[in-house]
């Protein structure tokens, strides 16, 4: 059909220009009735009653912890804005006078409205300065000082960083979710963040009538007038109680500390240190506290909890044991013998213990963590079993807590080796090291505690998660956070019991002795990586009762030394506060030769072959 | 006089056609975007470089060797959906700046452009030797070449745009002759989508097309295929719905009923009402309507223009207004039918669907008939990558009458 015959075609422009001309009609009969059959209805209320959108700002939820306790509470705060249509270039300088905000500033912010709507140019701004444009309001017209909340944190409250920040809107995020208008308040980080649009509610909306000259007249009987919707308030599984005490153990130290209820994966406690104190990032910012909290070369502003990887030291012997039970390459009898060190090719690597453990047998090597049992175990277990079962408890990704940046960490394969040193670039002592916890390995305290959660039990877990309830004003309602029973597949039942004996036994005069309540039978396992950059990182992790536990516990001390150590009887104090809601004091006792060596921050690893120097990994997204 | 009328090529109507509108949307946009200091507010500065660089494009594209033109429809198409697919990629990374590509000091919207390569491309297939319009493999090729963009388009997300695909797809078809029970295949599935929520509609709705189908075709398997398929839609499109998260079905309602959404769209339609209304059968006059002076109306220089033509015009420039387009449109269909080429026609039937897709849901959008898509009104709303493709467009039409007697 190369060519259509004219005739045809003046039959078709005829239909199509029929078509147009009666869409053109309807237009004009759409004119017609605005605009000369109901033209005085408008007439009025353009002339006289214009409509205006006043905004009523919502409340913002509050946060609060299991007992009810606020946390993050509302203050009202003032702020100083201008309507783009009154202002004259005499109050422009002015308002910037007062607000320290440059003019140019002012003008920029302006450009993206005409009209009415007042445009925020200062936020939290002081009584002095509310004065200051008040009394000058009849000079200046077009500023205005309206009120605003901002969150205040009881004198009490630290952790910022499962609070998070809120801020204004920026415009990437507007164009993300148009949901967002400018100048909106918006959750920047943590809880605040992930949980915006629950705790923000909805802004109410009033039509009035006002007059050209913008005095409001009245009410405009508007179908589309909206009451606005209180945020919900957001109850969380914490118990502050135990966060905040927990937090005091942590002065002058870094490091981190995840406590988890297994039963449902609700967190306990969650602590970062360094951290900083919310209120200088509540309301008005000052840019010098934020450069030098930015700055800071301890990184107060990451959560470690969540966003650091760390190597797990001999933490992670644990599912060593598990993989090498589990696919029937040892018995629990299975036994090797440590006389301190351990030759593989032409190396020679000591065991942290250099007088040597004797003879071993699994439940032993956990006991008293010893690096040689576990270099051999290694050995037999091999890279790609070992990779899977890491995957298995849920190393290398994301645990999927209710906050935001979290990091997957990183596990090793085969594929990653062959990638960084090439297919035959590496060597089976590659393997030994990851074996104990060393290496390339990077796991998150966090992940940690979600492991030792899926031990205390004995296979099954809910993800970890900060939240309880919200509760809901409008209707009033509670809806509860949801969480799922997941399984690690595939792992027997004698698996676990010979694992969890060990790790008990680690508890009752192994290296973990110092982590135990008294009174209260419980499994754990220390662990002690090593840093090139310094002292060696001490890690311990447990839960408690042994029969039915009821909390399950992840710490970190950076650069602190031996994880029985340091780190076990921090944990201790936390699970003593748990339990009996005070820490018990205890008679200080002479040291015995077995605590001293203990003392000595057990070198259990070795730099073999160089352990990268991955410390701080920030704000990791996909790696 | 014609001589060298003809030599210029130039096209005296069409060329007053676009002037006169154009000339008319400077002013509403220098109305509308004044700020009351006196001099010219920048955006009528930049709106009308855009307006004078537009005309000289219009007049060079209709310089262009015809030949060389038809021979370009699939490297431009080619480069649109390139560019289409950059700016997906770019959007994703970037700033949501999804629906801009920025070239050096220049932002291009390539949306704008593939509307105009997707028809030229489009009029090419159906106008070469081989293609007919009552085979379904020469419609499916056709529709697959409008599908590409439209999906890239509606990914953006610009569903206003994307429905531009659509819109574009239904007069070229009749002009290709496709009969009417083919255009009755073609559409009835949205209908199908938007009934299937309502079960006794679903069900009158199934029995109608069985009926028509039956009453148009003997082909059994084509009955139960029509049958099956929309069985199909109309079962999975509640699926479909339930699945979305709650704030996604908020921005599919707000998006069919403006009404719902008294935060942003619903405000602008009653802004724009009171501004029309306010106008009168006269208008308040150039720069004295109160509405748009007053900025109490939302997007007034772009999306929501011809609200102020309307209060300080009146009915009176409003009729002038839709006169201009229309002339223009009959011009447009009269140019399809006279011309030699094929190609030319089809093409031309495309350019003018976009101009009366754009015109129409633009202007009912002001009275509340339509519902808020962003859809700019050509020649007069502010925007300058926008008014550059239009006038793209109208120096394509300007080659095409005068070139309209080659084959």
């Amino acid at each position: 059909m190369a060519y259509i015959e004219r005739n045809q075609r003046s039959g078709r422009r005829a239909l199509l220009a029929i078509i147009t001309g009666l869409l053109f009609l309807f237009l004009i009969y759409g004119f017609i009735r605005l605009q000369i059959l109901e033209r005085d209805k408008y007439t009025e209320r353009s002339l006289n009653n214009s409509v205006r959108k006043i905004e009523k700002l919502p409340v913002r939820g509050l946060i609060l912890d299991r007992d009810g306790d606020i946390l993050v509470d509302n203050r009202p705060a003032f702020v100083i804005a201008v309507v783009p249509r009154e202002i004259t270039p005499e109050a422009i300088e002015f308002a910037a006078r007062v607000s320290a905000v440059s003019v140019a500033e002012i003008k920029a912010k302006m450009k993206a409205e005409f009209g009415f709507h007042p445009i925020v140019i200062a936020r939290d701004v002081t009584y002095e300065q509310v004065v200051a444009i008040e009394e000058n309001s009849l000079d200046y017209p077009g500023l205005l000082v309206r009120v605003e909340s901002k969150r205040y944190y009881p004198e009490e409250i630290f952790s910022p960083h499962i609070f998070g920040t809120i801020g204004e809107v920026t415009e990437a995020e507007i164009k993300e979710n148009s949901f967002y208008q400018s100048g909106d308040l918006i959750g920047k980080n943590g809880l605040e963040k992930v949980y915006d649009t629950e705790l923000r509610g909805e802004q109410g909306i009033q039509f009035k009538r006002v007059n050209a000259s913008g005095k409001i007249l009245g009410d405009f009987d508007s179908p589309l007038n909206t009451s606005g919707k209180h945020g919900s308030d957001l109850f969380l599984a914490l118990d502050y109680d135990l966060q905040a005490f927990a937090e005091s153990l942590f002065v002058d130290r870094l490091g981190s500390l995840v406590a988890i209820d297994p039963r449902d994966g609700s967190v306990l406690a969650m602590v970062t240190k360094p951290d900083y104190d919310p209120r200088l990032l509540a309301g008005q910012i000052r840019p010098e506290i934020w450069q030098s909290l930015l700055n800071d070369k301890t990184h107060p502003l990451y959560n470690r909890s969540i966003q650091n990887g760390y190597p797990p030291g001999s933490t992670y012997k644990i599912v060593a044991a598990i993989a090498a039970l589990q696919e029937k390459l040892i018995t629990p009898a299975w036994s090797a013998t440590c006389p301190g060190y351990f030759q593989l090719g032409r190396r020679t690597i000591h065991c942290w213990n250099l007088k040597g453990h004797g003879t071993l047998d699994l439940q032993g090597a956990i006991k008293n963590s010893c690096n040689v049992y576990f270099f051999k175990l290694g050995l037999k277990i091999g890279l790609d079993t070992w990779a899977k079962y890491s995957q298995l408890f849920g190393f290398g990704s994301r645990t999927g807590i209710d906050l935001p940046n979290e990091s997957k960490g990183l596990v090793p394969t085969r594929e990653y080796y062959n990638r960084r040193y090439g297919v035959n670039g590496w060597t089976s002592g590659h393997l030994a090291n990851l074996a104990i916890g060393q290496g390339e390995l990077l796991t998150t305290p966090l992940q940690i505690a979600q492991f030792v959660t899926i031990l205390a039990n004995r296979g099954f877990y809910y993800s970890p998660h900060l939240t309880d309830h919200f509760y809901e004003y409008d209707p009033p309602q509670i809806i509860d956070y949801q969480t799922e029973r997941m399984e690690v597949p595939g792992i027997d039942a004698d698996v676990y019991e010979v694992v969890l004996e060990g790790m008990r036994q680690v508890m009752a005069g192994g290296t973990g002795r110092q982590g135990k309540v008294e009174g209260i039978e419980m499994a754990g396992k220390t662990g002690t990586a090593q840093n090139p950059h310094g002292k060696s990182h001490a890690w311990f992790m447990a839960f408690a009762p042994f029969v039915n536990p009821e909390i399950a516990i992840a710490v970190i001390l950076e650069n602190s030394g031996g994880g029985g150590a340091n780190a076990a009887p921090l944990a201790r104090k936390v699970l003593e506060k748990h339990f009996f809601g005070h820490e018990i004091i205890k008679p200080v006792f002479i040291k015995s030769g077995l605590d001293s060596l203990i003392d000595q921050a057990e070198p259990e690893a070795f730099p073999f072959p160089e352990i990268q120097p991955i410390q701080i990994v920030p704000n990791i997204g996909d790696n | 006089m014609a001589s060298w009328t003809r030599l210029l090529k130039i096209d005296w109507l069409l060329l007053s056609l676009v002037t006169a509108l154009l000339s008319f949307g400077l002013i509403a946009v220098y109305s509308a975007t004044h700020t009351g200091e006196g001099d010219f507010s920048s955006h009528f500065s930049k709106q009308m470089s855009a307006a004078l660089l537009g005309l000289l494009l219009m007049l060079l594209t209709a310089r262009v060797p015809f030949r060389f033109l038809s021979g370009l429809s699939w490297i431009a198409y080619a480069l649109s959906i390139l560019l289409l697919i950059l700016v997906d990629l770019f959007g994703v990374r970037g700033f949501g700046a999804e629906r801009w590509l920025a070239l050096g000091p220049i932002k291009i919207q390539p949306s704008e452009f593939a509307k105009i390569s997707t028809v030229m491309a489009v009029a090419q297939y159906l106008s070469q030797r081989g293609s007919d319009i009552k085979k379904w493999k020469s419609v499916a090729i056709a529709g697959a070449i409008l599908f590409v963009p439209f999906a890239l388009v509606i990914k953006q997300p610009d569903l206003g745009t994307a429905l531009v695909f659509i819109a574009v797809s239904i007069p070229m078809l009749i002009w290709a002759g496709a009969s009417w029970f083919f255009m009755f295949v073609l559409l009835s599935p949205a209908i199908t989508m938007l009934i299937s929520f309502k079960l006794v509609l679903f069900v009158l709705w199934i029995s109608l097309i069985l009926l028509l189908t039956i009453f148009s075709t003997r082909r059994t398997w084509l009955v139960v295929a029509m049958l099956l398929l929309h069985i199909g839609v109309g079962s999975v499109t509640p699926m479909a719905w339930n699945k979305l998260h709650p704030y996604q079905q908020k921005r599919i309602t707000t998006f069919l009923n403006p009404e719902q959404d008294p935060r942003g769209s619903g405000y602008q339609i009653i802004q724009s009402q009171v501004a029309i209304g306010s106008g009168g059968f006269w208008g308040k006059g150039f720069m004295n309507g109160t509405q748009s002076q007053l900025k109490f109306l939302p997007a007034q220089h772009t999306d929501f223009i011809f609200s102020v033509v309307a209060e300080e015009w009146g009915l009176f420039g409003v009729t002038l207004a839709l006169i201009l387009f229309f002339g223009l449109i009959l011009y447009l269909l009269d140019l399809a039918t006279d011309v030699r080429s094929s190609f030319s026609s089809f093409a031309l039937i495309g350019l003018t669907s976009i101009l009366i897709f754009h015109v129409f849901i633009n202007i009912a959008m002001t009275i509340g008939f339509a519902p808020v898509t962003g859809l700019p009104l050509p020649f007069f709303s502010y925007g300058r990558s926008f008014l550059i493709s239009i006038m793209l467009m109208m120096g394509l039409v300007m080659n095409f009458s005068a070139n309209q007697f080659e084959l």
